[in-house]
C-alpha cells in the first residue's frame, strides 16, 4: 500500500505502509528509538495538517507537540484493520487541532490573521497521484458530490472551518451550509457502505 | 446500532470539524458516557481519515523533536523540578491510571480526582483536586484547607495562552453565580475562603477560564471552563 501526499515530499510514502504500522508497534513497547524514527517520518505530514487548521505557528507548533505524546501514549491502541497508521495519527493531531480551534475563548481565532487567505492554496485529494486503499474508496464517493458542496466539506475538514466561515466563503445563510453537510456526509457515508 | 439519525450527522460534524464550541464541547463529553455515540465518531473517523494523506507537507520547527521526547519521558520543561512538583506529577500519573473511570461534571468535561499523599502531618481537613481537560492535558492543582481557610492553587504544566489570563472560579447553586476566586499566575498562591460557608467550599465545583489579561472584564466567566473539577479529602 503506498500512502502519499499530493504534493512532492518522499518521506511519508518512503517508510510508509507497513514500515511505519512496525514503528507504532514498537512505540507501544516504550521504544524511543522507534518513535524518533516515527516522528522523522511523519511530523511534516501531520504539521501539514494541523498547520492549515491553526494558522498561528506556535498554536500549531504547541498542538503538534500534544498529538505526538498522545500517540506515544496510545500507540498500543492503534488498529490495523481500522485504518493505516498514518490516517490513525493524522486523526489524532487533527481533533487536537480542531479542539483548539474550537475552544469557547473570549477572542474569536476565527477571524483569519491579515493577509491569511484560504484560496491561495487548494488541497484536492481527487488530485493525489498515488492514493491507498481508503483515500481511493472516499475519492469515488466525492466525485459524486456537487462540485460546490465537495468544496464545503473539503474546505472544513483542510482548513477547519466553520459553518459561520463556511457560509461567508459561499455565500449562503448558516442553516443552508448545515444541510447541505448533512446531505454530503449521509451520501458518503452510504457510497462508503457499498 | 442504536444512534439517532441526528445524533449519527452530529457525530460526523464533530469529526468533519464544524460544530460549533459549545456543541463539540457536549459532544466531547457524551461520548464518554455513551458507548454508541462513541461509536458512531470513531466510525466517521474512519471514514475521513484517508482525506489527511492527501494534505501537502509542512516542515515543522526544528526544536519540536527534542521537546516532546523530554516530555515523553517525564520531564515536562514546563514544570520546574521541585520536591513537591515532582510529588505531584508522581500522584498526577497515579490519576491517570486511575481515569479510565473517569466521570462527568457539567455535562461537559472529563474530572478525576487524586489521592495525594499527605505531604504535611499537621493538615486536617485538607482537600485536594486536579482540574484538567482530559487525562492527557496539563492540570492545574487546587488545594484546600478548611481550618485555615486557605486555598492554593498550583498550575503543574498548565500556561494560559500568550496575553491571557487563566481566572479560577467557585461555583455552587448556593453561591448564584460563579465567584470569582482570582487569576492563576505561574507560581503557587493562595486565596483566602473565609468569605464562604466550608461546606459551600468543600462541595463546590472549580473550574478555570481563559480570560482576557487581568481577568473577566464582566466579573462572570467569558466562556466555557477549561478546567475543572471538585475537591476530594486528603490526609488525616
Amino acid at each position: 500500500m503506498t500512502i502519499r501526499g499530493g504534493a512532492p515530499g518522499e518521506r511519508a510514502s518512503a517508510g510508509a505502509g507497513d514500515g511505519l504500522g512496525d514503528l507504532l508497534r514498537r512505540v507501544a513497547t516504550r521504544d524511543a528509538a522507534a518513535f524518533s524514527a516515527l516522528y522523522k517520518q511523519t511530523s511534516a505530514k501531520l504539521y501539514g495538517v494541523v498547520a492549515r487548521i491553526l494558522t498561528r505557528g506556535d498554536v500549531a507548533a504547541d498542538v503538534l507537540q500534544e498529538a505526538y505524546v498522545r500517540i506515544w501514549e496510545k500507540a498500543g491502541d492503534f488498529d490495523p484493520v481500522k485504518g493505516s497508521p498514518l490516517a490513525w495519527m493524522a486523526t489524532i493531531a487533527r481533533n487536537r487541532a480542531l479542539d483548539e480551534v474550537r475552544r469557547v475563548r473570549p477572542v474569536s481565532l476565527e477571524d483569519q490573521p491579515e493577509g491569511f487567505e484560504p484560496a491561495a492554496e487548494e488541497i484536492d485529494p481527487l488530485a493525489a497521484r498515488e492514493r491507498s486503499e481508503g483515500l481511493t474508496a472516499l475519492v469515488d464517493c466525492l466525485k459524486a458530490l456537487d462540485e460546490e458542496k465537495r468544496a464545503v466539506v473539503l474546505l472544513a475538514y483542510y482548513r477547519g472551518l466553520s459553518r459561520e466561515a463556511l457560509a461567508k466563503r459561499f455565500g449562503r445563510p448558516v442553516p443552508t451550509i448545515k444541510t447541505w453537510l448533512h446531505r454530503s456526509l449521509a451520501q458518503l457515508r452510504d457510497c462508503l457502505k457499498s | 446500532m442504536t444512534i439517532t439519525p441526528d445524533d449519527d450527522f452530529a457525530a460526523a460534524e464533530y469529526v468533519l470539524g464544524t460544530l460549533d464550541p459549545s456543541e463539540r464541547a457536549t459532544l466531547a463529553a457524551r461520548r464518554l458516557r455513551e458507548p454508541e455515540l462513541d461509536e458512531a465518531i470513531s466510525a466517521w473517523e474512519e471514514r475521513l481519515a484517508p482525506l489527511a494523506e492527501a494534505a501537502p507537507e509542512i516542515e515543522p520547527p526544528r526544536d519540536l523533536l527534542p521537546a516532546i521526547e523530554a516530555r515523553i519521558r517525564g520531564a515536562s520543561p514546563e514544570a520546574p523540578g521541585s520536591a513537591a512538583v515532582v510529588a505531584l506529577e508522581r500522584s498526577v500519573r497515579r490519576w491517570r491510571a486511575a481515569a479510565i473511570a473517569a466521570s462527568i461534571i457539567a455535562g461537559v468535561l472529563a474530572i478525576g480526582f487524586v489521592a495525594r499523599e499527605a505531604t504535611r502531618q499537621s493538615a486536617p481537613r485538607e482537600y485536594v483536586a486536579i482540574l484538567q481537560k482530559d487525562a492527557a492535558s496539563p492540570a492545574i492543582e487546587v488545594t484546600v484547607n478548611l481550618d485555615k481557610q486557605e486555598l492554593t492553587v498550583r498550575p503543574v504544566a498548565a500556561q494560559a495562552p500568550p496575553g491571557k489570563s487563566y481566572e479560577l472560579w467557585i461555583i455552587d447553586a448556593k453561591l448564584g453565580a460563579p465567584r470569582s476566586l482570582g487569576l492563576i499566575g505561574d507560581t503557587p498562591r493562595g486565596a483566602s475562603l473565609s468569605a464562604y460557608d466550608p461546606a459551600i467550599v468543600a462541595g463546590a465545583t472549580y473550574a478555570v477560564t481563559v480570560e482576557p489579561p487581568g481577568g473577566s472584564p464582566t466579573g462572570q466567566p467569558s466562556g466555557t471552563p477549561v478546567f475543572v473539577g471538585k475537591l476530594i479529602p486528603v490526609g488525616p
